[in-house]
């Protein structure tokens, strides 16, 4: 079923580039109206509508995975866009993200009780001496709404904090956020640190936050740097070999 | 660049925020350039030398007397009116800022926010206001004392925590506005016990960056406060914001500020051009690939990218990362000094 949402449309229109506008559109292609009424809610921020709109999916029917990624992934696909080309900033994208956790309160038991393997292990933590967790959680919302299990080591995360997690876990990706330019040094010293306990090896690192270049993140010695939220789910899903958006 | 007489690094700051002419561009530190390099120089570590007002005017003189700045800025962080607010504080050790965690914020709404009675009698608030005596009695009129007041804006952050804050923004707009009138009384309050306290310009954070919100909120949420305080505060106020704010410069240069301190996300032609000679610009040395971690060489290219831009004041773009090597801050003012003695060559 193509877009019938006119409200959906108009946000179609803010994905200029066209190969990208072919991809997301291509989201609700099979999607049901319902579906599409909640993306469009999940975009406009409106969390108690996005809450009642996947209640009542289910109550129709509707499959958990089918309103995940159909209604509530594809919505902020969306927003995802926007942000990246400066077309809405951090408050309009909390306002989506807590629609989209109004709707995910409904969804998460069910895909819990399903059993479905995760893609993979994501260790997400902001780093030493850095208390900013915006940008972070935003990462871990999209990583679990994309199948990842996420361990959140929260913000201030020590080199020894991360190390300890990744000895917990087996092939997992470390995720490193910052939001200072004072403290982004923080991630290389993090790396260093895995190198002199000699985990360097076994994990691929991503980093990311607002003050960060994919340039600095060359010099740190990270394997990955993801500009937004979006980026960073694309790079865990190249690290874990799975499939990933291309535009 | 006419030729003129050898100007104090104090009539050079103050000349060039008034858009007067210089001797040479100034190099200021808006925010800090303290290092851990210089901590052991003179025996003053974090977090001690935020809160111990000898410390604090030992470890901010390093900025004049070894790095060859024309300023002195006593405060290292922006911890010190949330401090005095009650909010939890991060001490952190000599390698790591002092910080707020703004994850357990004091308060909920504007109707919460109250200055405590004994606000300027707080250990960190009087650390600053008492190291500003201590570097006027040293130094006298020779160096430009900067003190800082952090805006409606940051604060907010600060006691109501970030997400919420920013959340408020789009639930409840009026509530907003509510908060940061109330919220910038504290910023007069400090402000005015700077100048009392004998400092020459006051840093005036307010991090409205373009990586969390639009040019147009800073518009509508901040501009005519940034634009009232100006009346209020009188010494010359240095506006700081992070990020991007190339989108806002145009606003930021109506508020009758007399300097706004850039950050290296914005081209400094770019920035001269947003602003147009509407206020002065300091700026916009980046902090963590070229002060961090490039060669005095690289940090010098950096600075005569911004000579050729016009750019009036030269500084790092932020606080800078405390293990910088003390040399490439150096770098700063040796460059601007070779730069003005290769254009009075020509």
């Amino acid at each position: 079923m193509p877009v019938v949402n006119d409200l959906l449309e108009k946000q179609l229109a803010y994905v200029s580039n066209p190969k990208e506008q072919t991809h997301i559109r291509a989201l609700w292609k099979n999607a049901d109206p319902l579906m599409q009424e909640i993306s469009v809610n999940l975009i406009h921020g409106k969390n108690e509508e996005v809450s009642k709109l996947t209640e009542n999916a289910l109550a129709q029917g509707f499959s958990a995975n089918t309103i995940l990624d159909d209604g509530l992934i594809a919505g902020m696909a969306i927003v995802g866009v926007k942000f990246r080309d400066n077309l809405i900033f951090v408050p309009e994208v909390l306002v989506a993200a807590r629609a989209m956790k109004a709707g995910m309160f409904h969804i998460e038991p069910i895909l819990s009780e399903s059993g479905v393997e995760p893609l993979g292990t994501i260790i997400m933590g902001t780093v030493k001496g850095d208390l900013h967790d915006i940008g972070k959680n935003l990462c871990i919302m999209m990583l679990r709404g994309s199948g990842f299990n996420v361990i959140d080591l929260g913000v201030d995360t020590s080199s020894e904090e991360f190390i300890e997690a990744i000895e917990d876990n087996e092939d997992c990706v470390v995720g490193m956020s910052a939001l200072l330019t004072t403290t982004m040094p923080n991630m290389g010293k993090a790396i260093q640190a895995f190198e002199e306990v000699e985990l360097r090896d076994t994990v691929k690192v991503m980093v990311g936050g607002a003050p960060l270049t994919q340039e600095f993140a060359d010099d740190m010695g990270a394997d990955g740097y993801g500009k937004d939220a979006i980026s960073c789910v694309d790079l865990a899903k190249s690290f874990f070999s799975v499939k990933k958006t291309e535009y | 660049m006419i030729k003129m007489k050898q100007m104090t690094s104090r009539e050079r700051v103050l000349n060039a925020l008034a858009g007067k002419p210089v001797d040479r561009t100034p190099v200021a530190n808006p925010t800090s350039v303290a290092t851990v390099e210089l901590m052991d120089l003179v025996g003053a570590p974090f977090p001690k030398a935020c809160r111990d007002p000898e410390l604090a005017a030992r470890l901010a003189s390093t900025g004049y007397t070894e790095l060859g700045f024309d300023s002195i800025s006593p405060y290292f962080s922006i911890i010190q009116e949330s401090s005095a607010l009650g909010c939890e504080m991060q001490w952190e050790d000599k390698d790591n800022w002092p910080t707020v965690r703004m994850y357990n914020p004091i308060w909920k709404d504007s109707n919460d926010i109250k200055i405590p009675h004994d606000f300027l009698k707080h250990g960190e608030v009087k650390a600053i206001t008492e190291s500003i005596k201590m570097i006027r009695g040293e130094f006298g009129d020779e160096v430009a004392i900067i003190g800082k007041t952090m805006g409606p804006w940051t604060l907010a952050y600060h006691v109501f925590g970030v997400e919420k804050f920013l959340l408020g923004t789009v639930d409840n707009p009026e509530e907003t506005f509510k908060a940061l009138e109330k919220l910038n009384e504290i910023s007069i309050l400090f402000g005015q016990a700077q100048i009392d306290a004998g400092v020459d310009v006051l840093t005036f954070p307010d991090h409205a960056t373009g990586d969390l919100v639009s040019g147009e909120y800073y518009q509508r949420f901040l501009q005519d406060i940034h634009t009232d305080i100006v009346d209020k505060l009188p010494v010359p106020l240095i506006l700081h914001i992070c990020g991007r704010t190339i989108d806002r410069m145009p606003f930021i240069a109506q508020t009758g500020m007399a300097a706004f301190h850039f950050d290296s996300k914005n081209d400094p032609q770019e920035a001269m051009d947003a602003v147009n000679g509407g206020i002065t610009l300091v700026g916009n040395i980046n902090n963590p690939e070229t002060l961090y971690a490039r060669t005095p060489n690289e940090v010098k290219q950096e600075v005569f990218k911004c000579l050729d831009a016009g750019v009036q004041m030269i500084a790092p773009e932020c606080a800078i990362p405390l293990a910088t090597k003390i040399q490439n801050l150096i770098a700063i003012p040796e460059a601007v000094k070779e730069w003005t003695a290769s254009k009075s060559a020509d």
